[in-house]
């Protein structure tokens, strides 16, 4: 082997390595850093880890919202008509959230049906229903086309 | 004739005469004159934009377009912008951009007239492909088959002079590395990728990078005071379709500088042409269909999504035949040395890949997952800032050592002894910093000394430092870019290292109270706007008994479409902002406030203005081939 060819085929080599180290680390980073989503039905059916960050999204149920003057701790029920989730969130609540509209929470599952949301996400428009709240309540049989 | 039927007739005029452009990739060639034929797609193109805004102003609900984009009540200039702010208009509004570029490109100067024709006639090829893609599947003079009154509005958010401005600029970024592509396809066929080459497509490429940092810039800026989340980056996907292209281009024009330069890298710089070109057309297209944001508004027109793929895969399947058959043929037997400004700049090339790849990951994943096992999830931005920080480092480390080096060669040595004691005051600074003001954690201190030397070293590079101190203006846009980019890190480090934000439940004449700022809550009011009301409280931020500064948060409810904004009160000071941003929930006697202190963001945007005039001149400057 001349001494061209080697240079080059250590280069080669020290690359792939790099690569190969830098690509473990982003997917594994990527894995680690995953938010997954469920709707309350889904929730029944997961074994819930409580270190992870999840998301969870359907209806606010009708009569459910509800503001503790004391603790500062807004509560409410999200329903996917089938299942439900008691949230509870200390922050600021967004100007579209309303009873009967979709929402999806960010936060911690304390187990299958309590969850401490440290994000409330609510979009810009009344109508507006997030895709996943569709998808759930189709799912449960419960989506009517408008 | 109905000016629907004109529009249409237009469009396709553009069509045919785009169509007919393609007869230079003939083998005997035809003897026509280009310029002419150029100019055709661009006037109908141009015309038929006019008409869309004309109908758009007019309110005219016979089209379906105006009927979903439009409200007769809406002030003027958002009238205008729904011409663009909806899939139909855009993509006319991205025709315009491909024959603009087509049109002032037949006039460059350029004596090669094979290759000339080559790049015009595949720039055609594009504007026939989304010319038949617009009257396909997304005709924005569609009428509406039932006799409609009003129109349905547009989503307030949108509202916005920014955000009326913002996608023509990005636009023109994206659709500028369409020429790219031409340059690179022309090139390949013409057998034309030299020095004489990259010196031709040199303004090109940085007219493009220029629009896309703008325009990403200005996006940022909006959904920093109009989303009131009181951030300027969210990695979303959508940002993050503008931020890839962005990657690649950038990537790119510093090859084109080298080609330049040192004339090697020729097909290294062919794939990053086809790439960043790819990564537009993903990215805005994949915004406009909607299947970034939901892979289920996807299947619900999969026409679109359909069509864009296949262009995609035309694209490149012709770009990539071709490099498979000229690509290697195309370089330069010339060796690199690995102590050299050539390979400070390909080096800065694998960690700019590095970084898209991350983002390309994040953005794309989810979307597989959603594809292919029916499961939505989202990537955290933890996933960014762990990844990219790494990079981040190696990268600044390549800015700060790169430029110091010479072309061809240069000794270890030599580039250490140019660079430490500017190393050394800067890290002198931030641990000063630390000591005196706030503590740093090891990374924070390694960022921002990397961040303050790049930038020192920048502006050495810049002053003919030792002898007059005058501008070099050949490095004056590198000079000003990397300034830009390292007081980009710099603030954003610091911004996330200082931010403070807390949330308070208020009632008239509370005391609100974050780190040394005292705010008085003083009133609450009901407002009407042009087409909204408005509820406006008012908060005093507080010196004893003196007033400093006045915010105004509302909470806007419009009717059409109905939607309720909360609008943020900004003051903008030299090193921090201060932001409030409220909200009313419902049944409630309190409002909700949220007060940031968010430091350097002023620094943020001052970052990007340096590297848009960095860019500018580096057009300007640009050094000429001597021959």
């Amino acid at each position: 082997m001349s001494k061209k060819v080697k240079k080059r085929l250590i280069t080669i080599l020290l690359s792939v390595l790099v690569l190969l180290i830098a690509t473990l680390l982003i997917t594994i980073n990527l894995r680690d850093n995953i938010i997954y989503f469920y709707s309350p039905s889904e929730l029944q059916e997961t074994t819930i880890n409580k270190r992870n960050i999840i998301r969870v999204g359907g209806l606010v149920k009708e009569g459910s919202y509800k503001y503790n003057d004391k603790t500062k701790i807004y509560s409410f029920v999200i329903t996917d008509n089938s299942n439900e989730v008691n949230v509870s969130f200390v922050g600021i609540i967004p100007n579209l959230f309303a009873e009967n509209k979709g929402v999806v929470v960010e936060g911690l599952a304390i187990d299958k049906v309590n969850f401490t949301a440290l994000k409330v996400l609510a979009k810009h428009d009344e109508n507006y229903m997030p895709p996943e709240v569709i998808e759930a309540l189709k799912q449960e049989g419960q989506w009517q086309e408008e | 004739m109905t000016i629907g039927n004109f529009g249409n007739l237009l469009m396709l005029i553009c069509l045919l005469a785009s169509f007919t452009q393609l007869l230079y990739l003939l083998p005997k060639k035809i003897d026509i004159d280009y310029r002419v034929l150029s100019r055709a797609p661009f006037f109908a193109s141009l015309l038929a934009f006019t008409l869309l805004i004309y109908i758009f102003v007019s309110s005219d609900f016979n089209y379906q377009l105006v009927v979903n984009n439009s409200h007769s009540e809406k002030p003027l200039i958002y009238k205008i912008a729904g011409a663009w702010g909806n899939h139909e208009g855009s993509l006319l509004l991205w025709i315009l951009v491909l024959t603009i570029f087509n049109f002032i490109f037949s006039y460059s100067k350029i004596k090669h007239v094979d290759f000339k024709k080559n790049v015009m006639a595949f720039q055609s090829l594009m504007i026939f492909g989304f010319t038949l893609f617009l009257l396909f599947t997304s005709n924005p003079f569609l009428e509406t088959e039932i006799t409609v009154n009003e129109g349905l509005g547009l989503n307030p958010v949108l509202q916005d002079l920014l955000l009326a401005i913002h996608p023509p600029i990005l636009y023109v970024g994206y659709v500028g590395y369409s020429l790219v592509l031409s340059f690179a396809v022309g090139g390949m066929i013409s057998n034309k990728v030299d020095r004489e080459w990259a010196e031709w497509l040199h303004p090109w490429v940085l007219i493009a990078w220029i629009f896309l940092t703008l325009g990403i810039g200005l996006g940022s800026f909006w959904a920093y005071y109009e989303l009131g989340w009181g951030g300027y980056w969210f990695w979303d996907p959508v940002e993050n379709a503008s931020l890839m292209p962005w990657l690649a281009g950038t990537a790119l024009f510093h090859c084109v500088i080298i080609l330049k330069k040192k004339n090697i890298l020729q097909s290294w710089t062919i794939l990053l042409s086809i790439l960043t070109f790819s990564l537009s057309l993903i990215g805005t297209f994949l915004v406009r269909s909607g299947i970034l944001n939901s892979v289920h508004t996807f299947a619900s027109d999969p026409a679109r999504g359909l069509f864009i793929l296949i262009f995609l895969a035309i694209i490149l399947i012709i770009s990539f035949t071709l490099y498979a058959f000229r690509g290697p043929a195309l370089d330069n037997k010339n060796e690199m040395n690995l102590v050299s400004k050539e390979s400070g700049i390909l080096a800065n090339n694998w960690l700019l890949l590095s970084t898209l790849f991350v983002v390309f990951l994040g953005t794309l994943y989810p979307l597989g997952t959603d594809l292919f096992l029916q499961k939505s999830i989202s990537v955290g931005p933890k996933y960014y800032i762990l990844s990219l920080l790494p990079i981040t480092i190696l990268l600044l480390l390549a800015m700060i050592v790169g430029p110091s080096a010479k072309w061809q060669n240069d000794k270890i040595l030599n580039i250490i002894l140019s660079i430490n004691k500017l190393f050394i005051l800067s890290l002198a600074i931030i641990f000063g910093f630390s000591i005196y003001f706030a503590e740093l954690q090891l990374t924070q201190i390694t960022l921002l000394t990397l961040c303050l030397t790049l930038i020192f070293i920048s502006i050495k590079n810049g002053l003919r430092v030792n002898q007059d101190y005058t501008i070099i203006k050949s490095s004056l846009g590198q000079s000003l870019a990397h300034i830009g980019f390292g007081l980009l890190i710099l603030s954003v480090v610091g911004n996330a290292t200082f931010a403070q934000e807390k949330i308070f439940q208020a009632k008239v004449n509370d005391t609100l109270i974050l780190d040394d700022h005292v705010f008085k809550f003083n009133s609450v009011e009901q407002t009407e706007g042009k087409n909204f009301n408005a509820i406006t409280a008012t908060f005093y931020l507080m010196d004893n008994k003196t007033i400093l500064d006045t915010f105004e948060p509302e909470i806007r409810v419009y009717s059409n479409p109905p939607t309720v904004t909360s609008e943020t009160s900004i003051i903008r000071k030299f090193l921090a902002d201060i932001y409030v941003v409220m909200n009313i929930p419902e049944n409630s006697d309190f409002v909700n406030v949220r007060i940031h202190i968010k430091p350097l963001i002023s620094f943020i945007w001052l970052s990007v203005i340096l590297m848009v005039v960095g860019g500018i001149s580096a057009i300007v400057f640009r050094v000429k081939l001597t021959r």
